[in-house]
């Protein structure tokens, strides 16, 4: 029984540890952003009607010709660009098969999915680019912060790309006529089609957005933190960018929110191992092996992410038309 | 007002408007001219081409040939906002708000140009304040009753400050005192500003109320011109039918409820223990709304009882309660004095109670399926043996009833999807019956139909009551309710406010009590 | 004469003689961007495609190989059929597989008892966890409303990182035989007595799971169009309110649906097992992408159990044949963009006669009111 407490005693001193260091932030914010930049586009497509499952896709695209527009050019900047341009050839794909010729949406996104993990893996095997991590920009004054400060302004400088898109979706979802019509078209599409709005235009465009965002998101994690490609790269982040708009109840805040909080998963499945090994004096047990054992540490955002679902899942919250296709006359 | 305009020119000209849908000719070569200072009703059945035909004026639909000018100059119209610019605005039926958008954000939807919200909000309340349209510009639109988005819709039209006005069928949601005002604020805005105002109807009653002249469509042609002054209800009813109708089912179609009254006292005798009984209704949207509070009604065998109401105050949740969609918090369903559980798959159906719902794609019929299956949707273990279907068997019972119900199809395996929404109406109509029910629950069976299968319906509706069958009807359209029911109930926000026998019918008072009125009602 | 081109143009025929020509196209327009890409690469389209060929069907012992492969991919394609005829999108196949898979080798290696009964308890439990695994959707789906396309998907990762760990832990599946020079990381491969049996035709040698794969096809294929089931089954993909008014209950039937949908992947694992994937062993990527290549079928076959087989077999021969492709120099890889490609193209025309076939029904309703 003694062992038992002991050990306990010492999972908690590990929790604990990890909790306090500024390594585990680091990867939450880094992961977190990944997660807003395409759950935030995300977002605006669900806004407009479409649970967009291509947004995997999209991020993976991005990381990828994100990396060959390094690989050529060596600049971050112009490997960004490609980024946004590499989610965008995917969110068009979705966006036309879906809203111009009416075929299903999840169909869609899952073979662009498909097809996205085809292409990088094969010109991958084939070019072979190399990829590299932008420069760390500490912001003055707010990089000081104790803790938050390093995660949030002690970064590589993509990530800093993610701080103005925030409001600037906000303004557009609320302040402009665009962003009103995209709001219309994802509550009563009947409606705004008799007001004079081409609905499945305003739904293009707004997965078009959210193929931007993820693209740049993609970009982002390569050309950011980890500095290389990989296929597995992604790893289904995507559709937990999509658990984390349910999260946030289609409001921008909590999705942004949410973002965060399956990031913070993922950092401290990242951080744990390390954090864990330093600790003095070292700590063991059956628990702490469970705790960090890799398995359970990577299934450990997923898991979180379907609880967090299974337990704040309010239907009525949705934009009432998500994932009704418009045709017209049809209701 | 003169009743002919030989002299001034039209504001609005329309000239062999002709549109095709695939191979129906929805309007066919129509001229019509629309005049500043008058309200010219166009009148015609459902299928008439009236709606097609404002459509193309709207710019909601392109016309395959034909002509528009506006003030003499031809124009091409594309879609409503250009419409807008060249001052025409339109007054749609429901579908043009958006609940989750603020009354001032409806108000702006369909415009172009930079999203300013102070000066919309500023330009809603100047509406608001001329035209005496109470509303409050930052509410949310799913938060107001039918009336008030009526309103909201007018706000929006009027914001461009439209010469030429057209209203969709104006008053289908709203009370006999909502519709007076809504004429008088046309009325005003027609004298004091001079504008043209086309009003789409099918009904006779409102037409002759406030038009100044008329036009007739039927079967997408113009059948006839007249001033109001020189119409009355039963040729205008003709021509728009094409011949004579029976006022009993036909008043219903046609909007005109002066039958009802002169029918009355033939009501069928109440008798026994109710077949139908729902006691203290009440349940809530998951949101919280509430939906049903307190509702208790009661149907007699062989009796028709009509519901009647605005829309949105409980009819919908009320017969997702008789489908077993929608479950009840607090109160009972008793079929025969049995209790049925509510929300239990299947439970209603069981107990005897057929529905033909409001919108029969929602829960009436499944398009992608065929005739047949459709025909035998909540029947099919009666033609199955060892948990394989009978085909043979369920195509028998579908020609049976395509040929009883007349219902016109290529054959029993065409997908339901394929046949026109009154065919579509038929087979719903023939599979709640076939059953053999102890209660119809009907709601608005005849919306959208042509007068023909409004008049079978009716006639069908009737017929059921007098084998037995207890009959709920709700209906929006008074006309309706006033012509099949033996006695008539009200429903006002999730209750039964009022109720009255066919004998002590009077027009006047049920028009108050859909209001919500109950004043003077302690008799009841 | 009149008459005579009247029936030629019969608007049927017509519209049958557009669809196969979009067909056509399409398919010409997929196969046209695979072939740029190769080119693109410095390879012969034309020698690729030869190669496809050959190590699906042409080579010695080839086709076997293919039907082998095929009984998964279309056993996964099955239970996606049943999910989308019931209305849900369970995509979380690949999970499900790997799922059953563990069940298979959890039977087989860690239960006594004779071979044979081993092999069919584990495949009937195969298919019980695929389904529970699914059914964690299904309950997600039905207590608060978690759209199952998103579930199944996360559930798709855990299940990875699952038998990652299993694989690991002794107590789990881990190959217990410490005689080896260095442990595998891997279950115990299967005893012969719990393998599927195999068949040899002409040369070609293949198991049972592709007899059991075609029979569960017709048999699903029948139970859709002639039973009440698969009545009431359709009747709740197609409008659940019908469904529940009608007595079909969407929270027993569609669990019912998603549990069946689960189970068939979960059967597809322990077909691929039993039928000497991986050396008949549990191993770190076991599931090889045959869920998620395996929905495609589904989707190419449009939902239908028939169509699903010829599918499954020009999928299970991409694969196979692109064992071939090493010696053109060309990636493997190429097969994957190819099949989705393949996907993407056969959405096209089905959707156009969608728009047509709304725009007749339009006419006809004369979109009045």
């Amino acid at each position: 029984m003694g062992g038992f407490f002991e050990s306990l005693g010492d999972l908690f001193r590990a929790l604990f540890e990890v909790f306090t260091s500024a390594t585990m932030y680091g990867s939450a914010v880094r992961l977190g952003a990944l997660l807003a930049f395409a759950a935030i586009g995300e977002m605006v497509a669900e806004k407009a009607g479409t649970i967009n499952i291509s947004v995997e896709g999209s991020l993976l695209a991005g990381a990828f010709t994100g990396t060959l527009a390094y690989h050529q050019t060596g600049s971050t900047a112009l490997g960004l660009l490609a980024g946004v341009a590499g989610g965008l050839i995917i969110s068009w794909i979705q966006a036309n098969m879906s809203h111009r010729l009416t075929a299903d949406q999840f169909v869609v996104g899952l073979t662009a999915n498909v097809l996205v993990l085809g292409v990088a893996g094969f010109l991958n095997g084939v070019i072979d680019p190399k990829a590299a991590s932008a420069g760390i920009l500490e912001i003055p004054l707010l990089s000081d912060i104790p803790l938050i400060g390093p995660a949030l302004f002690g970064q590589r400088w993509p990530l800093y790309l993610l701080y103005p898109i925030i409001p600037l979706t906000w303004w557009l979802l609320y302040r402009t006529r665009w962003g009103l019509e995209v709001r219309a078209v994802g509550e009563n599409p009947q409606a705004a089609d008799v007001s004079g709005i081409d609905v499945n235009k305003r739904r293009r465009q707004s997965i078009y957005y959210g193929g931007i965002l993820a693209g740049l998101g993609g970009a982002f994690i390569v050309l950011g933190p980890i500095g290389s490609f990989e296929t597995g790269i992604i790893g289904g982040r995507g559709f937990i960018a999509i658990a984390a708009v349910y999260f946030g109840g289609w409001r921008l805040g909590g999705v942004v929110l949410g973002s965060f909080l399956f990031g913070l998963a993922d950092g401290f499945r990242l951080a744990l191992p390390s954090v864990i090994a330093n600790v003095d004096p070292p700590l063991e047990g059956a628990m702490i092996d469970g705790l960090s054992n890799a398995s359970f540490l990577a299934a450990l955002p997923y898991v979180l992410t379907l609880l967090v679902m299974y337990l704040i899942t309010k239907e009525f919250r949705q934009p009432a038309a998500l994932s009704q296709p418009f045709i017209r006359g049809l209701r | 007002m003169p009743a002919e305009h030989s002299g001034d020119a039209p504001v609005l000209q329309l000239r062999e408007m002709t549109k095709r849908y695939g191979e129906v000719v929805a309007c066919d070569h129509v001229d019509l001219d629309l005049h500043r200072g008058e309200i010219h009703g166009i009148l015609g059945e459902n299928g008439a081409g009236k709606s097609t035909l404002m459509k193309m004026v709207i710019g909601l639909a392109l016309p395959d040939a034909g002509t528009i000018r506006l003030d003499g100059e031809a124009v091409r119209l594309h879609d409503p906002v250009q419409a807008a610019r060249h001052g025409i605005g339109m007054v749609h039926q429901h579908y043009s708000l958006v609940g989750a958008l603020t009354v001032w954000e409806n108000v702006a939807l369909g415009e172009k140009g930079a999203l300013d919200p102070g000066s919309t909000r500023d330009r809603v309340v100047e509406i608001t304040e001329r035209y005496g349209l109470e509303v409050d510009p930052d509410a949310y639109v799913r938060d107001l009753t039918a009336g008030v988005r009526q309103r909201v819709e007018i706000i929006k039209c009027l914001r461009h400050e439209p010469r030429i006005i057209i209203l969709d069928e104006p008053t289908a949601v709203l009370t006999p005192a909502e519709s007076e005002h809504l004429f008088e604020v046309l009325g005003e805005g027609v004298r004091r500003e001079g504008w043209a105002v086309a009003l789409v109807s099918h009904k006779l009653d409102e037409v002759l109320a406030a038009t100044d002249r008329i036009t007739i469509m039927r079967n997408g042609l113009v059948v006839d011109r007249v001033a109001t002054a020189d119409a009355d209800a039963h040729s205008l009813a003709r021509e728009m039918v094409g011949r004579e109708v029976t006022l009993r089912t036909g008043a219903a179609a046609i909007g005109s409820v002066e039958a009802p009254a002169a029918a009355a006292g033939e009501a069928a005798e109440v008798k026994g223990e109710p077949i139908l009984e729902v006691r203290d209704a009440a349940t809530r949207a998951a949101d919280g709304r509430v939906l049903l509070d307190g509702l208790s009604l009661e149907v007699h065998p062989g009796e028709v009882v009509g519901v009647a109401g605005v829309e949105g105050n409980g009819q919908t949740p009320l017969v997702r309660v008789l489908e077993s969609l929608l479950r009840l918090e607090t109160g009972s369903v008793r079929v025969d004095g049995e209790e049925i559980p509510t929300c239990r798959a299947g439970a209603m159906g069981a107990a005897g109670i057929a529905v033909i719902p409001a919108d029969r794609h929602h829960s009436g019929c499944v398009p992608d399926m065929t005739v047949a299956e459709n025909l035998v949707l909540g029947s099919v273990d009666r033609f199955a043996e060892w948990g394989l279907l009978k085909r043979e068997d369920i195509k028998a019972h579908a020609r049976v009833l395509i040929e009883e119900f007349d219902i016109h199809c290529p054959s029993c395996d065409t997908p339901l999807g394929q046949l026109s929404g009154g065919n579509q109406q038929r087979v719903v109509l023939a599979q709640a019956l076939s059953v053999g029910p102890k209660v119809l629950v009907a709601h608005q069976p005849t919306r959208g139909l042509d007068v023909g299968a409004i008049e079978y319906i009716g006639g069908r509706i009737t017929a059921a009551a007098e084998s037995g069958i207890g009959v709920l009807l709700l209906s929006t359209d008074l006309g309706e309710i006033a012509a099949l029911s033996d006695r008539i109930v009200v429903i006002y926000e999730g209750r039964i406010i009022g109720e009255m026998s066919r004998a002590e019918f009077d027009m006047e008072r049920l028009g108050l009590l859909i209001g919500g009125s109950t004043a003077g009602e302690d008799a009841a | 004469m009149t008459a005579r081109t009247d029936t030629l143009l019969d608007p049927r025929v017509r519209s049958g003689l557009e669809m196969a020509g979009l067909y056509v196209l399409s398919l010409a327009g997929a196969l046209l961007l695979s072939g740029l890409l190769v080119a693109a690469t410095g390879n012969s389209a034309f020698k690729v495609f030869g190669a496809l060929l050959d190590g699906a069907f042409l080579a010695p012992g080839r086709w076997g190989q293919t039907l082998v492969v095929a009984a998964p991919m279309l056993l996964v394609a099955l239970g996606m059929v049943v999910g989308v005829k019931a209305g849900f999108f369970n995509i979380g196949q690949e999970g499900q597989l790997l799922i059953g898979a563990m069940a298979m080798a959890w039977v087989g290696t860690r239960w006594p008892g004779p071979g044979p009964l081993l092999l069919f308890v584990g495949l009937a439990l195969s298919m019980a966890f695929g389904g529970g695994w699914a059914g964690l959707a299904a309950l997600m789906r039905f207590r608060r409303g978690v759209p199952e396309v998103i579930s199944t998907l996360l559930l798709v990762f855990v299940a990875a990182q699952f038998s990652g760990y299993a694989i690991t832990a002794d107590w789990l599946l881990r190959d217990l035989d410490t005689t080896g020079p260095t442990r595998s990381v891997s279950s115990a491969p299967l005893d012969e007595a719990i393998r599927l049996p195999v068949l040899r035709i002409f040369g070609n040698e293949f198991n049972w799971g592709i007899v059991i794969a075609l029979a569960l096809a017709v048999l699903l294929a029948v139970a859709l169009v002639r039973s009440v089931w698969g009545f009431r089954l359709r009747m709740l993909g197609h409008n659940p309110a019908v469904a529940q008014k009608a007595g079909v209950a969407s929270t027993r039937m569609g669990s019912l649906a998603l549990f069946l949908s689960g189970g068939l992947a979960g059967l597809a694992g322990a077909v691929m097992l039993a039928g000497g994937s991986s050396g008949f062993r549990v191993t770190s990527g076991f599931s090889q992408n045959f869920g998620w290549q395996g929905l495609l079928v589904a989707l190419l076959a449009r939902s239908s159990p028939i169509l699903a087989i010829p599918m499954a077999i020009v999928f299970a021969a991409l694969r196979t044949g692109s064992g071939f492709l090493a010696a053109t120099g060309v990636d493997r890889k190429i097969v994957d963009v190819v099949q989705a490609l393949l996907v993407l193209a056969l959405l096209i025309p089905p959707a156009v006669q969608f728009i047509r076939d709304r725009r007749k029904a339009l006419a006809m309703a004369g979109e009045e009111a």
